[in-house]
């Protein structure tokens, strides 16, 4: 199936009632948890995993592209009304997007906002249309050792790109690595760190461990913050057209900010938020007024553009290789899993309607959002004036049932406290809980491919080495650890020179 | 937070050691044909290593050029609250959880979720007990009706098994 031909299939499979129903849910579900601080795309589909196991899985699929989508365009409306970032994501939109609506100009940073978020996702879009099945393509001549290669490297660029400690990430890796390893081991069928307990021989279920980390642990922070108090700033539906020299000076921002985006989020991290700050800085470079700081609407038009370009591009390695390279994905693939699903390059060809349906969804859902986000902007920001003493009690209502509901087991839920508890203390110890998650998703398909490469190279090491393509990622992640070493090595040198 | 990072690094090393003892145990094989242990013991080594140096990177003084602060004008998800943290909330919120599973199966979904709401609605800062009561049992009505009815979720029902079952 070429790429015109499935995404007219797609668009077939995304049409049905079922599936634009899953995808408006997801759309709306999206802006709201975007709009709620505390709450972001990540835990609420983590929270909302459970449900998916009765739906089928291309719903499952569209339901939480509409979710990731929405969250990026949801969270630029608190930001710009109220100072407040609904999710990370949305930090720098406030920097300029606060500074114009008390300007006078909240209508037309909204605007700025949800166009350039439509035009980003739509080139994000057709950049995941034509690349994901390329990349599926060439995938099929990936053996173990490139699998094994592309997930380490992705856990090592995840390692340095998190803006955290490298150790404490490294040491993240590591002990989610160790969780992949609890359960019956599949080839001798050998019980691995199950204690004679027969509930674990199953391993540690994805589910209970993301509940933890992202949706308990985010209430109990929410928990200890006080609570402010919030002036909402009133938005009529005729303020929101931006004015043309406001539409020119967007333009630009809006087309390099889906660049940037999109590449950004082609790399392991958490690229939402990463992509952001590089089309701020980029922008803030580029201006001549001098108004950055003071409501410039560069500065809304790049960093909105370029978050929900990242999503798209977050896609790729998901549906092209099977790698999840960010946690937001790892629960995506979690969707795919639970229904026996293996994402990977064959996906394209042995689930079409899955592929293709999801990608076309994306485009429709995309376009809900502009259609419905615009002129229901006042209605979506009074969202935030839900207590959070009903907000929260609900988030951990859906937590507590939503993960018995998948085994009916209490060792889930004593599984998903702990996990809240770690994941609670790591947050406060200020470790990033984003590699650990990843590590143990990937940690079993790493240890398959360890021991598929070492049993075909008859246990010759150099083989990760030896083969072109994974030789060459393994080098990148080299380089990629090695840098900032290299970097310290050779400034004062030059220094010196000069 | 410092004596906090050095006690988690030193507890992680810990459990690296176990972790790292257990593989050992495990049959290994050969390189050419790795046994359920070996891949164990490769991550053991790593959790060993990843830890040590965090609790040396706690424990020795850090230079003060060093680390600079970060210049980005993002605020991490960790930043202090302005007007200091209620720790005891994450305190009543984990005790709250651990007694709702320890109930959930003796006692059953419906009385469980309704004595939690009430007793989260209160710990969130809502005081007032007979709205809490009534928020709650709105709440767990339309989640038994959802979960349990629609959804077919097997909840325990506990000592309200034969009433409802």
């Amino acid at each position: 199936m070429d790429l015109f031909s499935g995404l007219i299939h797609g668009f077939s499979v995304a049409l049905t009632p079922m599936n634009l129903l899953f995808g408006f849910s997801g759309a709306v579900i999206g802006t709201i948890i975007g709009i709620l601080p505390g709450l972001g795309p990540l835990g609420t589909m983590a929270l909302l995993l459970s449900l998916t196991y009765g739906f089928d899985p291309t719903a499952g699929m569209i339901l939480f592209a509409g979710i990731y989508f929405g969250a990026m365009y949801g969270g630029s409306t608190t930001s710009i009304l109220l100072n407040i970032p609904g999710e990370a994501a949305s930090v720098v939109t406030c920097i300029e997007g606060y500074q114009m609506a008390r300007r006078g100009r909240a209508g037309a940073a909204l605007a700025v906002a949800a166009v350039g978020s439509f035009v980003a996702g739509t080139i994000s879009l057709i950049g995941l249309s034509f690349l994901a099945p390329t990349l599926a393509m060439a995938a099929l001549k990936f053996g173990p050792a490139e699998y094994l290669a592309v997930a380490l490297v992705g856990l090592i660029i995840m390692s340095r790109l998190t803006g955290g400690n490298l150790l404490k990430s490294l040491m993240m890796i590591a002990l989610g690595l160790a969780l992949g390893t609890v359960g019956m081991e599949t080839v001798a069928g050998y019980m691995r760190y199950t204690f004679k307990q027969p509930l674990l021989a199953q391993g540690i279920d994805f589910l209970p461990v993301a509940m933890g980390l992202f949706g308990i642990s985010e209430v109990l922070v929410t928990a200890e913050e006080p609570a402010g108090n919030m002036q909402l700033q009133k938005v009529r539906f005729w303020e929101l057209w931006p004015t043309l020299v406001e539409w020119k000076r967007s333009f630009g921002p809006i087309i390099r900010g889906s660049f940037i985006g999109f590449f950004v989020g082609l790399v392991p991290g958490p690229s939402p938020v990463i992509s952001t700050m590089v089309s701020y800085s980029v922008e803030s470079r580029l201006d001549k007024r001098g108004e950055f700081g003071k409501g410039a609407i560069e500065g809304v038009a790049g960093p909105e553009a370029a978050n929900n370009a990242s999503v798209g591009a977050a896609y790729v390695p998901l549906m092209a290789l099977g790698i999840p390279f960010t946690p937001a994905m790892a629960v995506v693939m979690a969707v795919l899993l639970i229904h026996g699903i293996n994402p990977g390059p064959l996906l394209m060809t042995e689930k079409p309607d899955l592929f293709w349906g999801v990608i076309a969804s994306m485009y429709i859902g995309n376009f809900m959002l502009l259609v419905f986000n615009l002129p229901l902007v006042g209605v979506f920001a009074n969202i935030i004036r839900t207590p959070l003493y009903l907000l929260m009690p609900i988030v951990l209502l859906l937590c507590l049932i939503g993960v018995y509901s998948v085994n009916n087991s209490i060792l889930d839920i004593w599984l998903m406290t702990g996990f809240g508890l770690l994941g609670y203390l790591l947050r406060r110890l200020k470790y990033d809980l984003a590699p650990l998650v990843l590590a143990l998703v990937l940690g079993p398909m790493m240890e398959r491919s360890f021991r598929e490469a070492m049993m075909i190279s008859r246990g010759d090491l150099s083989v990760f080495l030896s083969r072109p393509i994974s030789g060459t990622i393994l080098l990148v992640g080299a380089i990629v650890l090695a840098a900032p070493l290299l970097i310290a090595w050779i400034k004062p040198l030059i220094r010196r020179k000069v | 937070m410092k004596i906090g990072s050095i006690v988690f690094a030193g507890l992680i090393l810990a459990v690296g050691l176990v972790y790292e003892i257990m593989a050992l145990n495990m049959p290994r094989g050969r390189l050419s044909y790795p046994g359920p242990g070996l891949f164990p013991v490769i991550i053991g080594v790593f959790i060993i290593a990843t830890a040590l140096g965090c609790l040396i990177q706690e424990i020795l003084p850090r230079k003060k050029t060093g680390e600079s602060p970060p210049t980005s004008p993002v605020p991490t998800q960790d930043s202090a609250a302005p007007g200091g943290r209620n720790v005891r909330k994450t305190f009543q919120l984990m005790a709250l959880m651990i007694g709702y599973t320890l109930a959930l199966k003796p006692v059953g979904f419906l009385i469980c979720i309704l004595a939690f709401l009430v007793i989260a609605i209160r710990i969130f800062g809502y005081r007032r007990w007979f709205p809490a009561l009534a928020m709650a049992a709105v709440i767990a009505g339309i989640s038994y009706v959802s979960f349990v009815l629609w959804l077919k979720v097997p909840l325990p029902l506990g000592i309200l098994e034969e009433v409802l079952g």
